[in-house]
């Protein structure tokens, strides 16, 4: 079962890098995150799993999707599909890549797993008791991101209006 | 592995139980929405004052299965520019979210499929999980107009989730616990829920609503509307599974746990006795909230989109908000009784209840007044 | 079934996907993919957070605590880099990286 859910993973991830078509990769993101969420059930810990396939696959995925429906260009030569710096950049990321991955086959744990499931009360005793400033802070940046997102696409309407016209309920103001 | 019944192979056994999931889940699960075809047709039927269906098998029960027939010997049309793989998949992403919501539904005490910690967490994820077949359908057909209505139908889902979410939230707030099965067995009298929480109940019941693309909020599959949306390209049994299927499927499991959290579910007079008679009694609470759903669609008008949204956006979320701060509030007052939630919950639905109209009625005042008197005919006698 | 499979193996997983998605990162021009890649780095870091939580047997869950935070640092991320990918886009219509260098020179 591990086995299957990594070999799912990582070529999942490869195809979000190497894909041709950038809908192919949406959804092999979103089938990474499903892994992933696999992954939190095969380590027990449920909630975890539940609010990773709610906020990435039933969100983000749709968020992502939307990007790249608005956000239509030219089919173009696969080539074209990778920046200048390519070589440099994979081989960099492979250079650093393999003396991490070799380091993190030495982890051992410390022989005291926890019994899978049940991780619900102590995540949320944990959240609201012991880190209740960060919730509320988190909770500030998600409210900034909101009006950061939706000021940043809003469209200005334009008015023109010679004073002391009669008020037309036709008229496009700005967004009330 | 599990040893199976009678000393059968293990291995065995558990093929064997692949093969029983997957018979009671296509006559249980795919029957059941079928029957409600027939239900929903006899139902309106009923309310328009006609027959409906009587020709096929006795009082037309048939009928269904016939469409069904139907529908699978269709011709698989599919346009040529549509996105193959997308298009041939996404009528499995939208059916298989709410297959997979059953596991968890408890029907009497020995019978849930898994009696998960995170029961209602989880069915919450799976709606969430819809939607982004939902949005696929409509990118895969190549339509401007499928486009544009999965994107609607999506953005319509995802605003709903919230008042849902809350709305579960505060009923979680009262019951302490996530597992369908234990909240089923802290309303064992006839007292249920519905008795404290009442304003959770009719939020959720209005999410749920617009959640499973039922009129009032069926904009995105009206058939009068945007060629039936994110639906247009698709047809046979796909449509079938996507729309029809899913659409009954997704009722089913939200009546499900509108009986579950707020009447008691499994629970009704002989159960502690016979404990298989709970099936009877989900069954019949589940029914009723699906005939109310029913009727609802046989009654209401359909919201436009930017009423529907603004409704939740400005209407469900403050007052599911309202309620999950005040529910919450009065618990931390008053740790032992539940009774100054209930007549906080009732205060609020009755000012729901009372205060829309009377919004709604200065609003149209003030239209009125912005337009002048001559623009629009006087106002009758009670608005 | 849990023990048998080692944490090491898990951290390797995380650290192969998280560098699966920095050579992302590096390598494509597409604005969304790039993004689609930040996520996929951020999830490889959720999964080492949860290996290491529940693997030490940390009773109040503290890995699974950071993973929630960054489940909403992610979502954060992924709205305002759309709205800045479709604000661009609407200035040229193109979220090729490589073309985006209005502010260079």
């Amino acid at each position: 079962m591990f086995g299957l859910l990594t070999v799912s993973i990582l070529g999942a991830g490869l195809a979000v890098v190497l894909a041709p078509r950038i809908t192919t990769s949406a959804l092999a993101m979103a089938f990474a995150f499903l892994n992933v969420a696999g992954m939190f059930v095969l380590l027990g810990a449920e909630t975890v799993a539940a609010f990773q396939v709610l906020i990435y696959v039933g969100a983000i995925t749709v968020l992502i999707l939307y990007g790249v429906m608005f956000t239509p260009q030219q089919p173009r030569a696969y080539g074209l599909f990778f920046q200048g710096q390519t070589p440099w950049g994979a081989l960099l990321a492979a250079l650093v890549a393999l003396p991490v991955v070799i380091v993190a086959f030495t982890f051992v744990d410390a022989g005291v797993a926890l019994e899978p499931g049940n991780d619900l009360r102590p995540l949320g005793t944990s959240v609201f008791r012991d880190f209740a400033f960060p919730f509320e802070v988190a909770s500030l940046l998600l409210l900034a991101a909101m009006i950061g997102a939706i000021a940043l696409v809003r469209r200005e309407r334009e008015i023109e209006e010679p004073p002391g016209a009669p008020h037309d309920p036709q008229r496009r103001g700005p967004r009330r | 592995m599990v040893e199976g019944p009678f000393g059968i192979d293990p291995v065995l056994w558990a093929v064997l139980r692949l093969a029983i999931a997957i018979v009671l889940v296509i006559a249980l699960i795919m029957n059941g929405a079928l029957l409600l075809i027939y239900l929903e047709r006899k139902m309106q039927a009923v309310m328009q004052d006609r027959i409906g269906p009587y020709h096929v098998g006795p009082f037309g029960l048939l009928q269904t299965f016939a469409d069904a027939i139907k529908l699978i010997a269709k011709e698989d049309v599919r346009a040529s520019q549509t996105d193959a793989t997308f298009f041939i998949a996404a009528p499995a992403l939208v059916f298989s979210p709410m297959l997979a919501a059953f596991v968890v539904v408890p029907f009497a005490p020995p019978i849930v499929g898994a009696d998960l910690s995170i029961g209602l967490l989880y069915l919450t994820t799976l709606g969430a999980m819809g939607v982004l077949g939902i949005v696929i359908a409509g990118w895969a057909s190549n339509n401007k107009y499928a486009l544009m209505g999965g994107l609607r139908s999506a953005g319509q889902l995802i605003s709903y989730e919230i008042p849902q979410i809350l709305s579960l939230v505060t009923a979680v707030l009262v019951l302490g616990t996530l597992s369908m099965v234990e909240i089923t067995e802290l309303q064992p009298g006839p007292i249920t829920n519905i008795f404290v929480l009442p304003l959770a109940f009719v939020t959720f019941f209005m999410a749920a609503l617009a959640e499973t693309n039922r009129t009032p909020f069926d904009l995105p599959e009206a058939e009068s509307e945007l060629v039936a949306g994110y639906l247009t390209e698709y047809s046979g049994m796909r449509w079938g599974t996507m729309l029809a299927l899913t659409e009954y499927g997704n009722v089913t499991i939200v009546c499900a746990i509108m009986t579950t959290l707020w009447f008691g579910g499994w629970n009704g007079p002989g159960v502690e006795a016979f404990p298989i008679l709970g099936i009877l009694w989900f069954t019949l609470k589940t029914y009723a909230f699906i005939l109310v759903f029913m009727w609802i669609r046989a009654t209401l008008p359909r919201l436009r989109i930017d009423q529907l949204m603004s409704f939740c956006w400005k209407g469900l979320i403050p007052l599911t908000l309202l309620n999950l701060g005040v529910t919450a509030a009065l618990l931390l007052a008053f740790p032992d009784t539940l009774v100054p939630v209930a007549i906080a919950n009732w205060l609020l639905l009755g000012a729901f209840a009372l205060g829309l109209p009377a919004l709604q009625r200065r609003r149209l005042r003030r239209i009125r007044a912005r337009l002048g008197a001559g623009a629009m005919p006087a106002p009758r006698s009670a608005s | 079934m849990t023990s048998a499979v080692p944490l090491g193996a898990f951290i390797a997983v995380s650290a192969l996907l998280f560098f699966i998605g920095l050579g992302g990162v590096l390598v494509r021009r597409n604005a969304v993919v790039i993004l689609m890649c930040v996520e996929l780095m951020l999830n490889a870091a959720n999964l080492a957070f949860v290996a290491f939580s529940r693997r030490f047997g940390l009773v109040d869950e503290r890995g699974s605590v950071f993973v929630v935070f960054v489940f909403v640092v992610a979502a954060a991320e992924v709205a305002v880099g759309l709205a800045i990918i479709l604000a661009a886009y609407r200035n040229r219509p193109t979220v090729d990286v490589d073309e985006i260098q209005r502010m260079k020179g």
